[in-house]
């Protein structure tokens, strides 16, 4: 209420420059407040109403100090292409780019030309500091990003499908021709993860440390790495797919299929949440934007088409063909296809994406993997001599928080942060479409069955009530005490009998599954012959 | 008229004494009624004179009953004397009989005593002395008697008073004097006195003020009365207690409610307030433990005695001389220090080193090492004494191997190992084996002769050393004989000799006899089996001897069969392989032999049904040359050659299967190549596990077969999906099923047919397809075609939602939008988590919490963070002389 009135009266006093500032930090505050406050006049509780009054005037204060913080503490803001005239930015070159930036940022301009090992996918850590390059003919680098330098190097001599990095860079799994294998940052193979058989995509969860697999058989797989659990195993049931893409927002894993439809699964849940049909024909790339609200698909159909996951409708509808899609942290969207990358951007923030950029290599290179590196204007393409960099101006979140993710980080930090984010490493359940619903109150929907010790509970009630039942009075004769209790025992048997006419339901379904195993078992004498004999030492 | 008057007034006083008489009864009942509780207790337990006695007292003693005419309540009131227990009528316990209390006749209220006036006519006639004289001489009698009585019974009743209270009787005296003579009857309302009838008989002040007249403070006394008349004031009589209490009370009432409400906004804040913070006053003071004991006061008896006791001068005294004393014993040498020290040390490093042997002991997981270290230490134990239970166990321990020994002979050469080892000599077997034989036969001999020595000590040692020595020297095959040879002759010897029966004693006596005679017939008939027995196992022994070789071949026999078996059971394809490796082995010329040895086992399997047991010994001779063999060549040099070889085999081993590998390698890719062409390329070209150097661009033409799952891939994808859909909702929202006629059910009229079915079977399926579109209705992918939402429910996500609303709250949304802001620090900057974060009550460590004291608070304050910062600036007055205690007055 303060607060309101504060910004009530000054406004009218204040300059121009001022006012739009205030309300810039307006805009802020809402973003922070995480939606409207609860009407309280409509509580009759006095003190909850108090308690609440004061809980909303803390959230207040908290807003509009991250606000505040965000405003004017930043050290950065992100930057972007602006045309001038009939210039468009897509046509602005990538040469033309480097002359104008600085040296650090030119640096990230090259090519890296490895044309014996096949295509390459990448994978960089959350931190933007480590790229893991995988070739598909088993060529596996580990590369430091900020001074440039080669980490480690291997070569598995087996195809490589898939590259994931784990919590940090010490770890990463990857794909191979039949297991997926876990390496440190020294190439020392850790693991050989049998479980998952011959796995096209890898996805790693960080917030709740799953690693998840989907193989040629079509199988999603879920394995906790820090005890090496197996928490999922799902038979997709759609066919061997190559599209796998975790959401970031939720950790809700999407899988796109040849029939054109995206799965979204969770580790807890043998059926998807959810299916949709996206595209007429097989899905060929996907992305999820950071946020978690949007999702871009692409088909063979030669369409791209960009979802709100939220309310499972599309948004925008863009002509062309991609076999790779990436979202930067700021939300532009980058589609490889052949040897050209397009950015599509949205600086209106209508959710209207645009052609923002462009970029094409050389002719006949075929780009595998397109993936933007976090916190730098960066944009890394696999492709099948190599790999390289371009510069996209406004893809990276300018500044970062060293407490999520710190792209100069010591040893020391690194290991504090690897125990930090193993205590607050989440259960695999709390995966789900909207991970906001935690701690709301169930909705009333009833359980599909009831469990045994509530169908007690629901029995005994009935019969309590039964008994409680007043009798009526009746003449003289009639009034028997013997007539009286055969009466209540005839009612109390009657309240009874639905619960155990469900019983026996139950436990006849369970005798005739039981008889249908043993039949299974027990064949006829005159077949018996024909049963398979278990190989005799 | 002046005797006339006299004779009336007799007559009068006649009628008054007539009058007077039943009034003298009834009190005098009336006074037995009250008292004849207590004189009936005293008469019941005290003793009694017997009848004969009572009258003989009479005759001596009259005077004591008081020899009245009329007198019978005097012998009511004798000690000694039956009382008629008062009729219940009179007793009046429960009022049953009559309610009336007065018996009396009453006269009217108007009726005119005339005796009276003319008793005042009297005096005034004559002077009245005598005529007192005269009513007392005829009153008097009868008082007299009246108060005899009465005195007679204070007397008794003061006597009882002394007695109990063991005082003088004056300090009864008294009461005594202040009789009240009650009236006739109970004064009340029905009976008033007579004052208040007439009206007059107030006493005024006037009254009272009259018998002090003269005396001093007179006047003043008259002149305040006089004064207080003047004024007229009246005193209103006090009100009712109940009415002034409730007027009490509610005037206390008011008087707490007011210092109560004084305290209404304190309480207010501290319940509006998010936190309560007690960071005043936080000097708890000293908190050491010294300083806590410092204030200790010694309360109880025992905590005095004891401080008493530690704080004495004597004891302190004492304590340190004592101390003093015990440091001068403390004083020891250099050279024992050093000694001890090294002597300390020394055993330390033993102990130390001990340690570290048996960790490293403790680590070794051989089983054997332990078990062979168990054993030596059971035998170290053997000579070290030890208690008697221990020993006791031992005892029993050696004696339990000796009765095993007996039973098993197990190191008597039974073994298969010790026998073949006899079978073929023991002189051409090496030391080893030698020594391990002697070892066994000396263990065997060990217990057995411990086992003589324990049972009978009186049978001689040169006959158990005979025996040994036969042990020793010769094999158990040739002594078993002896031995049975042995106890038949003993068995015999006692059978023989004929123990005298004996001529005197117990056993003299005829019965006895008999019975020790069929018990030795008895015993003689066991003898003579036990011989009989000797004597076959004997010539068994001897047949033994002569069978021995072809026993064994028979028992080898199975074992053959089974390897053979092994070797027939084998899949041909094992049998090559093992050719193979026969094959391998073969280009080592030594093991030439090794492919003899099966192909002559092979042979046997072959030949084994029809072969006899000799046959069978043959092939048991064979298969000793087979071991001695392998024993050379583990002998001499050829091992390194054979693992040589060994180790070729393996390599070829390896090399066959990395031939065998590319073939399944290329199946794998054949299959691949079904589902993705590139991955078999990228194989092709690995395959030799160089990486070729040559680059083929990776990109080329998608497969036929690629080319035709796209092709069809998008065919039917949207009816499809409907499909799936309509499936899935049918899985979770299940269709009735449809409302059908059982054959043969309500159809045995036409009429049942031409109806259909019955209206309530159609309407539970209605209702069931209406329920089942709703539900469809509210699915969240209800309007949405081309996306299936599960419904399912997933229960381990159920366990992270409330299933009911916390208490306070009331609407699902105002929680909801309550626990909407993460509290964490991770969402909040870090000036604002402390505050959303604190809890209820901040206070510190050992801070003692004070009751609430009383301030002034602004009761028309709001918010906590506004509230703490009006509190830090307007100083806040402390009234402690305005806080009081509310009590209530009443």
């Amino acid at each position: 209420m303060g607060a309101k009135q504060e910004n009530g009266d000054p406004e009218d006093i204040l300059p121009p420059l001022e006012q739009e500032l205030s309300h810039d930090l307006d805009m802020k505050v809402k973003k922070y407040l995480r939606g409207e406050g609860a009407d309280l006049e409509v509580l009759k509780d006095k003190k909850l109403k108090g308690q609440l009054y004061t809980r909303e005037n803390l959230y207040g204060t908290s807003a509009k100090t991250a606000a505040k913080t965000e405003k004017w503490l930043l050290p950065s803001a992100g930057g972007y292409l602006e045309a001038e005239g009939i210039e468009k930015t897509w046509r602005i070159k990538q040469d033309t780019i480097g002359r104008e930036v600085d040296i650090s940022s030119a640096k990230n301009q090259y090519d890296i030309v490895l044309p014996d090992f096949g295509p390459y996918t990448l994978d960089f850590t959350s931190s933007g500091r480590y790229m893991a390059a995988a070739g598909r003919k088993g060529h596996l680098a580990v590369v430091d990003m900020k001074n440039m330098s080669l980490i480690k190097e291997i070569q598995v001599r087996e195809t490589v499908r898939d590259v994931v990095f784990l919590h940090n860079e010490m770890f990463f799994a990857v794909a191979q021709k039949k297991y997926p294998y876990i390496y440190n940052r020294d190439g020392v193979e850790l693991h050989c993860l049998k479980e998952h058989g011959a796995v096209t995509r890898l996805q790693f969860l960080k917030n709740h440390f799953l690693l998840a697999s989907i193989n040629k058989y079509g199988q999603l797989r879920y394995q906790d790495v820090t005890m090496g659990e197996m928490i999922g195993n799902f038979r997709t049931g759609l066919g061997r797919t190559d599209v796998m893409q975790a959401n970031p927002f939720n950790g809700v894993v999407a899988l796109g299929h040849s029939g054109g439809t995206v799965s979204m699964w969770k580790p807890t849940s043998a059926v998807p949440l959810v299916k949709m049909l996206c595209h007429p024909g097989p899905i060929t790339a996907m992305a999820f934007h950071p946020d978690g609200h949007l999702m871009a698909t692409s088909g063979k159909e030669r369409k791209i088409k960009i979802w709100d996951v939220r309310k499972f409708e599309v948004l925008q509808t863009i002509r062309g063909h991609a076999k790779t899609l990436d979202f930067s942290q700021k939300g532009l969207l980058a589609a490889g296809t052949g040897s050209f990358v397009q950015i599509f951007g949205d600086f209106s923030g209508s959710r209207n994406y645009s052609r923002y950029m462009g970029h094409s290599i050389v002719k006949g290179y075929q780009i595998r993997k397109v993936a933007f590196r976090p916190y730098e204007d960066v944009l890394g393409i696999g492709h099948s001599m190599g790999w390289s960099s371009i510069l996209i101006p406004g893809s990276g979140e300018p500044n970062f928080d060293t407490w999520l993710a710190n792209p100069f980080e010591t040893t020391k930090q690194r290991r504090e942060k690897e125990i930090h984010s193993l205590l607050d490493k989440l259960p695999p359940e709390t995966i789900m479409l909207d991970p906001s619903k935690i701690g709301t109150v169930k909705s009333g929907k009833k359980k599909e069955k009831p469990t045994k010790k509530e169908m007690e509970a629901d029995l005994e009630t009935a019969v309590e009530a039964a008994k409680g039942t007043a009798m009526k009075k009746k003449t003289k004769g009639r009034n028997k005490p013997s007539k009286i209790a055969v009466k209540k025992k005839e009612i109390v048997e009657r309240a009874k009998k639905p619960f155990l006419d469900q019983q026996m339901v139950e436990e006849e379904k369970v005798a005739k599954k039981k008889r249908k195993i043993g039949e299974e078992i027990a064949l006829p004498t005159a077949l018996q012959r024909f049963a398979r004999q278990k190989a005799t030492a | 008229m002046q005797s006339h008057k006299m004779i009336e007034k007799k007559r009068k006083s006649r009628d008054g004494k007539k009058h007077d008489r039943p009034q003298k009864f009834a009190r005098k009942s009336k006074f037995s009624k009250k008292r004849g509780k207590i004189e009936d207790d005293k008469r019941r337990t005290g003793p009694r004179l017997p009848q004969s006695l009572r009258i003989e007292l009479d005759r001596i003693n009259p005077n004591d009953q008081s020899g009245s005419e009329e007198d019978e309540e005097g012998i009511n009131d004798d000690v000694y004397e039956y009382e008629e227990g008062v009729p219940e009528e009179e007793s009046k316990k429960n009022r049953r009989f009559d309610s009336v209390e007065n018996y009396e006749y009453e006269l009217p209220k108007d009726f005119k005593d005339e005796n009276v006036d003319s008793d005042d006519d009297d005096d005034d006639f004559d002077g009245g002395e005598n005529k007192i004289a005269h009513h007392k001489g005829k009153k008097g009698h009868l008082d007299q008697l009246d108060d005899d009585v009465e005195d007679e019974d204070d007397e008794r009743h003061l006597r009882m008073l002394q007695g109990i209270t063991g005082m003088p009787s004056q300090a009864f005296q008294d009461r005594k004097k202040t009789k009240v003579v009650s009236e006739g009857y109970p004064e009340s309302e029905y009976n008033p006195t007579r004052d208040v009838l007439d009206g007059d008989g107030r006493i005024a002040i006037e009254d009272l003020l009259e018998s002090i007249q003269g005396k001093p403070g007179y006047r003043e006394l008259r002149k305040i009365t006089r004064q207080v008349e003047k004024k007229g004031k009246v005193l209103q009589a006090p009100l009712p207690k109940e009415d002034r209490d409730r007027l009490e009370r509610s005037a206390a009432y008011e008087q707490s409610k007011k210092d109560i409400t004084r305290w209404e906004p304190l309480v207010k804040r501290n319940r509006e307030a998010p936190t309560i913070m007690f960071d005043k006053d936080t000097d708890s003071g000293f908190s050491t433990i010294g300083a806590i004991a410092s204030e200790f006061e010694p309360r109880t008896e025992f905590e005095k005695k004891m401080s008493s006791l530690v704080n004495d001068d004597n004891v302190m005294a004492a304590h340190k001389e004592d101390g003093s004393r015990l440091l001068e014993l403390n004083k020891i040498s250099l050279e024992d220090y050093i000694s001890s020290r090294n002597h300390i040390a020394k055993m330390r490093s033993l102990l130390f080193r001990h340690e570290v042997k048996m960790k490293r002991v403790k680590k070794i997981k051989s089983k054997t090492y332990h078990r062979l270290l168990k054993k030596d230490r059971l035998k170290g134990s053997v000579g070290i004494p030890m208690d008697a239970e221990e020993a006791k166990e031992l005892a029993m321990k050696q004696e339990f191997k000796r009765a095993e020994e007996r039973m098993t002979l197990r190191h008597k050469n039974q073994s298969k190992w010790a026998q073949r080892i006899v079978k073929r000599g023991i002189d051409t077997q090496d030391e080893g084996t030698r020594a391990a034989m002697a070892e066994q036969l000396h263990q065997h001999a060990l217990l057995t002769r411990k086992m003589n020595s324990m049972k009978d000590s009186s049978s001689s040692d040169d006959s158990s050393d005979e025996e040994d020595s036969e042990n020793s020297d010769g094999s158990d095959e040739d002594k078993a004989p002896k031995l049975l040879a042995k106890a038949r002759e003993k068995t015999r010897r006692v059978l023989e000799e004929d123990d005298g029966v004996p001529d005197s004693g117990v056993l003299s006596l005829p019965f006895m006899k008999r019975a020790l005679k069929k018990r030795k017939e008895a015993a003689d008939e066991e003898g003579r089996l036990a011989i009989q027995e000797f004597e076959s196992s004997l010539k068994e022994l001897e047949d033994t001897d002569e069978a021995k070789i072809t026993k064994t071949g028979t028992v080898i026999e199975p074992k053959n069969k089974i390897r053979s078996s092994s070797y027939s059971s084998d899949s041909e394809a094992e049998l090559e392989a093992q050719e193979d490796i026969d094959i391998g082995l073969g280009r080592t010329d030594d093991m030439q032999n090794n492919i003899n040895v099966n192909s002559v086992s092979l042979y046997v399997d072959a030949d084994i049904p029809q072969d006899s047991v000799l046959k069978n010994s043959e092939l048991v001779k064979d298969l000793g040359p087979k071991m001695t063999y392998e024993v050379s060549i583990l002998q001499s040099n050829t091992w390194k050659k054979m693992s040589s070889s060994r180790n070729e085999v393996d390599t070829n081993g390896k090399r066959s299967q990395k031939v065998v590998e590319p073939a399944t390698h290329n199946q794998d890719i054949e299959f691949e190549g079904v589902g993705e062409d590139s991955d078999a390329d990228s194989e092709g070209q690995m395959l030799d596990g160089i990486l070729s150097s040559e680059h083929k661009s990776s990109y080329k033409l998608p497969s036929q077969a690629e080319l035709i799952r796209e092709a069809f891939a998008g065919d039917d994808v949207q009816e499809e999906f409907n499909k799936d859909k309509e499936e899935i909702m049918n899985l979770e929202n299940p269709e009735p099923e449809k409302p059908a006629q059982l054959p043969g059910w309500g159809q045995w009229t036409r009429v049942q047919k031409k109806k259909g079915l019955p209206s309530w079977v159609l309407e539970e399926h209605e209702n069931a397809k209406r329920k089942r579109e709703e539900a469809l209705r509210k699915r969240k992918d209800a309007h949405l075609k081309h996306v299936i939402i599960s419904e399912k429910l997933d229960k381990k996500a159920e366990k992270l939602l409330t299933g009911t609303l916390p208490y306070p709250f009331t609407s699902k949304e105002v929680f909801e939008q309550s626990i909407r802001m993460p509290i964490g620090p991770e969402f909040n900057p870090a000036t604002a988590v402390r505050a959303l974060n604190r809890p209820e009550v901040v206070k510190k460590q050992g801070l003692i919490i004070k009751p609430i004291r009383y301030e002034d608070v602004d009761s028309h304050e709001r918010g906590g963070e506004e509230r703490r910062k009006s509190g830090q600036k307007q100083k806040i007055k402390r009234s402690k002389g305005r806080v009081k205690a509310v009590v209530a007055k009443s």
